[in-house]
């Protein structure tokens, strides 16, 4: 199917759309029912708020945990796969993008001209592998424990007690992570990403001033075919 | 080098994925769901023996368990006690060590006595509490620190160097077995004021006498021999042969999936759990410490099962929506291709 639309440039498809906004989903429902495993929501009152006494309830948010971990590991593995099959590597990081990210940030400070960016800058990129590999120890670890769980299986104490730490590590460093991601939006220069995760359309201008080697493989193709 | 996918590639490269995937998570099971070992131990109270030792202040089974025990209770400095921001109390049985009569930090076990009306007669019960050691304890499945470990011998244990004494063992287990003191463990190191609660305290199985082929101190104390210890097999054959004996009942075969106490009783155990809930109701007693007996309460982990199966088909649904998404974009590429 081919879309176009004048003047913007098409940045997410419907599939990339979808995990993205399903493992935000996923992962904001674990974070709020991983919590009430700690467990804290009793000890610090937070189950008098009005609606939120359910959060005291471990049998509720260990649910709430099970099916949120079950949807991440979907999307966890419907991503690494549908991108590893169709040879899409474009947000895994590349020699120098940590000298490359700290130029951009560099040019956004002093307001000085951006180096050349692919789909995605160097920032984007490095991000994208710290949010990957937590997010693959904290499933990886999250299935140790479910097999724990299971009354006929028998894992050893000592990868049980790794899991568990790795996990609540884990946790607290993705939830560093989120609001990292979050914040970049801060910078002006970031927010004409936006609409790509929600419409799947980035202004081409924006493409065209930061994006310049993607736009170019983008203008290649088009004349190509 | 392009980046163009032919059909061929995609479905070396797929085949390769998915054989790759199915290999991982068929063999990661073997490697983590090793048979369990059923060196396991166990113990038989049978009610029908038990008399409390009623001529005595304490029973000899409580008397022994606090000797033999004395030395991992907690030794609390009270200047430190602080209550649990924001809340304004805090757990200390510290200046109540003595209490004998229910489960503490300092109480591992306890005689229950109930009255209860069976076969048209009037009965005291005796009831021996301590921790069932469950097969599948539902406290080491949730403790969010990985504090409590079921041992292969049977023995459920929590480590008082790793527990912050949330309690949470203590809210999902069927019978409130573990108690909390504040005021020592892990969280006095951290930030005590604002996070964890203590050090949680139960009955061990006596794990260290185990270890070296030895009975709980429990079990020798009894001047009755109504707790009888073995294995886990000989000890539910046990039970269930002096059940018919008597024709009484058996407690902790089933219950939260099955542990590694068996009660025998004359008096049916649902008649027993009514009278401590009674007791319980009549002197306003509900606070952890003196547990009830619900017949065939069910493993809060067990209903999980079912979830557990769904997050190990995801793994290969993801992949295979993967495959489905990728093929799908690679017939329509070439359809295009083809039109123009």
């Amino acid at each position: 199917m081919k879309r176009s639309k004048h003047g913007k440039i098409y940045r997410q498809s419907l599939s990339n759309r979808l995990v993205h906004w399903g493992a935000a989903f996923s992962i904001f429902s674990l974070i709020i029912s991983g919590f009430g495993q700690m467990p804290m929501y009793k000890r610090y009152n937070i189950v008098k708020l009005p609606g939120a006494e359910w959060l005291g309830d471990y049998s509720i948010t260990l649910l709430m945990h099970y099916v949120g971990a079950v949807i991440l590991i979907f999307i966890v593995f419907y991503h690494m796969f549908v991108h590893l099959f169709q040879k899409e590597y474009d947000a895994i990081p590349k020699r120098g993008d940590v000298k490359e990210s700290w130029k951009i940030i560099k040019a956004i400070i002093t307001k000085g001209e951006e180096p050349p960016s692919e789909k995605y800058l160097a920032e984007q990129r490095l991000a994208y592998l710290a949010i990957g590999v937590t997010v693959l120890i904290l499933v990886i670890t999250g299935i140790i424990k479910v097999i724990k769980n299971i009354s006929i299986a028998f894992i050893p104490h000592s990868i049980v007690t790794i899991s568990t730490t790795l996990h609540n590590f884990a946790t607290f460093f993705l939830i560093f992570l989120i609001i990292a991601h979050l914040a970049a939006f801060l910078i002006k220069a970031n927010r004409k990403l936006l609409p790509g995760m929600i419409t799947g359309y980035v202004d081409e201008e924006y493409v065209k001033h930061r994006h310049i080697k993607w736009y170019k493989k983008l203008v290649d193709k088009k004349n190509r075919s | 080098m392009s980046n163009r996918l032919t059909r061929r590639e995609f479905i070396k490269n797929s085949s390769g994925a998915v054989v790759l995937g199915t290999v991982l998570l068929t063999g990661a099971d073997k490697v983590f769901a090793q048979t369990k070992p059923s060196t396991d131990k166990g113990t038989v109270i049978d009610l029908t023996q038990c008399d409390g030792c009623s001529a005595k202040d304490t029973p000899a089974c409580v008397l022994a368990c606090r000797t033999k025990n004395q030395d991992k209770f907690p030794k609390v400095d009270s200047d430190h006690l602080k209550p649990y921001w924001p809340q304004k109390t805090y757990e200390d049985w510290s200046d109540k060590q003595d209490i004998s009569n229910r489960l503490t930090p300092y109480n591992w076990t306890f005689v229950d006595k109930v009255v209860v009306e069976h076969n048209g007669s009037t009965k005291e019960v005796f009831v021996p509490k301590r921790c069932m050691h469950c097969d599948n304890p539902t406290c080491a499945g949730v403790c969010p620190f990985s504090a409590i470990k079921k041992y292969e011998n049977g023995a459920v244990v929590i480590n008082d160097n790793q527990c912050m004494g949330g309690a949470k063992c203590r809210d999902v287990c069927p019978w409130d077995i573990p108690q909390r003191q504040a005021g020592v463990g892990l969280y006095m190191k951290l930030a005590p004021e604002y996070l964890g609660g203590g050090v949680m305290y139960k009955c061990d199985f006596c794990a260290d006498l185990l270890k070296v082929g030895k009975e709980p101190a429990c079990v020798n104390a009894c001047p009755k021999g109504a707790i009888s210890f073995g294995t886990k097999q000989s000890m539910r054959e046990l039970a269930y042969n002096r059940a018919k004996e008597v024709a009484g009942f058996v407690y902790g075969d089933k219950e939260n999936g099955g542990t590694s106490t068996f009660y025998v009783s004359k008096v049916p155990f649902e008649k027993i759990d009514k009278a401590i809930k009674k007791q319980k109701q009549e002197t306003n007693d509900f606070k952890p410490g003196r547990p009830t007996m619900e017949v065939n309460i069910e493993n809060k982990l067990d209903s999980f099962s079912g979830m557990a199966l769904s997050a190990a088909i995801a793994p290969i649904a993801g992949i295979a929506a993967a495959g489905f998404a990728a093929y799908n974009k690679l017939k329509g590429e070439k359809n295009n291709h083809e039109e123009e």
